[in-house]
């Protein structure tokens, strides 16, 4: 019993429990059990280990080192936040969701060993996907049904390299794993599908803003950043992800550019970021590594801001799409200028958190010596602001005035996006408070003449850019195809191979004068290939690929 | 589009007062080769950006679809 109550998880599928027997009380529970976990992590700091051996496995629920600390105390302070944003939500089924979709997040922080973390992960994808789920619209439930296939194959995937793992060391506590075995690649790529990392970056612009104004900003923090976690224990210091995060750096950008969604935007933006954080874990020194925590940090903060300053758009007028809305400064000012100071934060303006974090992932390049990648890195900066720290405040409340009519939101709406943009800026004047929290001891001054004046020269004369190429960059009516093509136009790659297989029964129809074949074909295609026959099928046979790998050992 | 030409005008002349940061700016504690010349910071941020909404344009040519596209 004391075991349990000294586990921060605990309140949390407590709390969620009690929303969903007494949904009245949503917000206070809520509330109530996100502050109580947090009392709890901070009073039980020491590392107390919780464990229970479950069928011959040592499972370690409760293993608590600084980088953990740090990624749970941020999962709650958004949590917190969050929970106030979506006061006025009045889904009180998505508040329970997203408390154990909370939970879960924290329960892979905290575990110590790959079994817990591996349960708590797909956990996470199924919580995530019934948030997805609650805006109860269509877009949103096709896009959760592809969100949790995908996420459902990636699992699979973490599965199999974790059975190759166990198999072959007979030891699953989580540790630095080197990428010189077939199950390391596994593991490697189950984990950076979470990430978001290509090709499958495009989940995150699918699903995220799919879900309600309130939801998407929970969506947003947890399930890349619990794989930047993992892969900060497992696989620092691999220069494969030092491309990778390249990579993502610039699709993010690109594709963000290209885009009319309002918080498709700022999913796309995840990607780049995020995409920065990988590139600080291939790099793997000290200093990188402490970079990426305390980027993982400030990206947590100012894009939930970011979203909640959408979110408040969405919530007050309506509309999702930049070509919808316009001039919205004169009628929600707080809004915009909290929106304002999180665009600042994303592009990593001097006195901001974005600043004191991203820089110190540029600098590890830099002293490691890694000319190109810094290169890239510059790029990527300069491009956060073009497509985040711009784009998104300049064409949701400046650019043409749609003469919409808006206010600023409730209250409970603007009390955690002010508080938020306090945190970036106190963060951004005062480093040292989140430089504490961090792994390793830091010895790196972000505020001097060199950093500063670099990123004011990079960040004005790209908004000079923005400014002058403002003609090319008008929004339009559109979508961008992506990796979603193969599976979403009427799932083509399934066509394809489907009409491989057609012609082929239709050259044996032309054999057998067979005559019904073409209605079987149309059954197999409306009930075998859909989307939730294809999820059932992958959960089948994940059970069945655990219960033969519990019953072999 | 009036305040379109006033942003471009007041960041111009912002930017001009852009040249005396390099007072605060160390040459001497550089690494790499490019990072030792005036005015480095600010070609390479307009050209990457410049550079990367012409790629964006150009994929777009090929990528956008309307919005109905999956429908």
């Amino acid at each position: 019993m004391i075991d349990f109550l000294s586990y921060p998880v605990s309140y949390l599928v407590l709390g969620a429990v009690a929303i969903f027997l007494k949904p009245k009380f949503a917000n206070t529970i809520g509330m109530l059990s996100i502050i109580s976990s947090m009392l709890c992590l901070l009073i039980v700091s020491d590392s107390q280990i919780l464990n229970y051996k479950i069928m011959s496995f040592n499972n370690v629920f409760y293993q608590i080192s600084d980088l953990s600390f740090l990624f749970c105390i941020v999962f709650l302070i958004i949590g917190l936040f969050g929970k106030i944003f979506s006061f006025y939500r009045e889904n009180s089924n998505e508040k329970g969701y997203v408390l154990l979709y909370i939970a879960s997040a924290l329960g892979v922080v905290l575990s110590g060993d790959f079994l817990t973390l591996y349960v708590f992960w797909e956990i996470m994808a199924i919580t995530s996907t019934f948030v997805i789920w609650s805006t109860r619209n269509q877009l949103s439930l096709n896009s959760g049904n592809r969100y949790i296939i995908l996420h459902l194959i990636g699992g699979l995937i973490l599965l199999i390299g974790l059975i190759g793992l166990y198999g072959q060391t007979y030891d699953l506590t989580i540790r630095e794993i080197s990428l010189n075995t077939w199950y390391s690649w596994f593991i490697l790529i189950g984990l950076l599908l979470n990430a978001g990392a290509p090709p499958f970056s495009q989940w995150i612009p699918d699903a995220y803003p799919e879900g309600s104004y309130s939801s998407s900003v929970f969506l947003s923090a947890y399930t890349t950043k619990t794989s930047v976690y993992v892969l900060i224990v497992t696989f620092a210091g691999n220069t494969i992800l030092i491309y990778i995060g390249i990579y993502m750096i610039l699709y993010g950008i690109v594709y963000a550019l290209l885009e009319n969604d309002i918080r498709r935007i700022l999913s796309y933006s995840i990607v780049n970021q995020v995409g920065f954080m990988i590139v600080g874990i291939g790099i793997g020194t000290e200093l990188a590594i402490n970079g990426t925590s305390a980027h993982a940090f400030s990206h947590i903060i100012y894009k939930g801001l970011l979203l909640m300053s959408a979110g408040s758009v969405l919530y007050v007028t309506g509309k999702r799409k930049c070509t919808d809305v316009g001039g919205l400064y004169k009628t929600m000012p707080i809004t915009a200028a909290c929106g304002i100071i999180g665009a600042f934060a994303i592009s990593a303006f001097p006195f901001t958190s974005g600043f004191i974090s991203k820089s110190m992932i540029v600098e590890s390049s830099y002293i490691e010596g890694l000319e190109i990648i810094w290169y890239f890195l510059l790029i990527g900066s300069a491009g956060v602001f073009l497509h985040a720290g711009i784009k998104f405040p300049w064409f949701v409340f400046f650019h043409r005035d749609k003469k919409l009519k808006a206010t600023d939101p409730p209250i409970f709406m603007i009390i955690p996006m002010v508080s938020l943009s306090f945190i970036c800026i106190i963060v951004g004047i005062f480093p040292n408070l989140l430089y504490a929290l961090l792994p390793y001891s830091v010895d790196y001054v972000p505020y001097t003449g060199n950093h500063i004046v670099s990123q004011l020269h990079l960040l004005l004369f790209s908004g000079l850019a923005f400014f002058m190429a403002l003609k090319y960059l008008e929004r339009t009516l559109t979508i961008t195809l992506d990796i979603d093509y193969l599976y979403r136009r009427n799932y083509a790659l399934l066509r394809l191979m489907l009409s491989r297989i057609v012609s082929y029964f239709l050259s044996l129809r032309e054999i057998f004068r067979y005559t019904k074949i073409d209605k079987k074909l149309y059954l197999i295609e409306h009930t075998l290939l859909n989307q939730s026959s294809i999820s059932i099928m992958l959960s089948i046979i994940t059970v069945v690929i655990i219960l033969v790998f519990l019953l072999n050992v | 589009m009036k305040t379109r030409k006033n942003i471009i005008y007041s960041l111009f002349i912002i930017i001009s007062f852009t040249p005396y940061l390099y007072l605060f700016y160390d040459f001497k504690k550089v690494k790499f080769s490019v990072d030792n010349l005036v005015g480095f910071y600010p070609i390479y941020g307009f050209f990457a950006c410049v550079g990367l909404i012409i790629f964006a344009k150009l994929l777009g040519l090929l990528l956008k679809k309307d919005e109905d596209f999956y429908d």
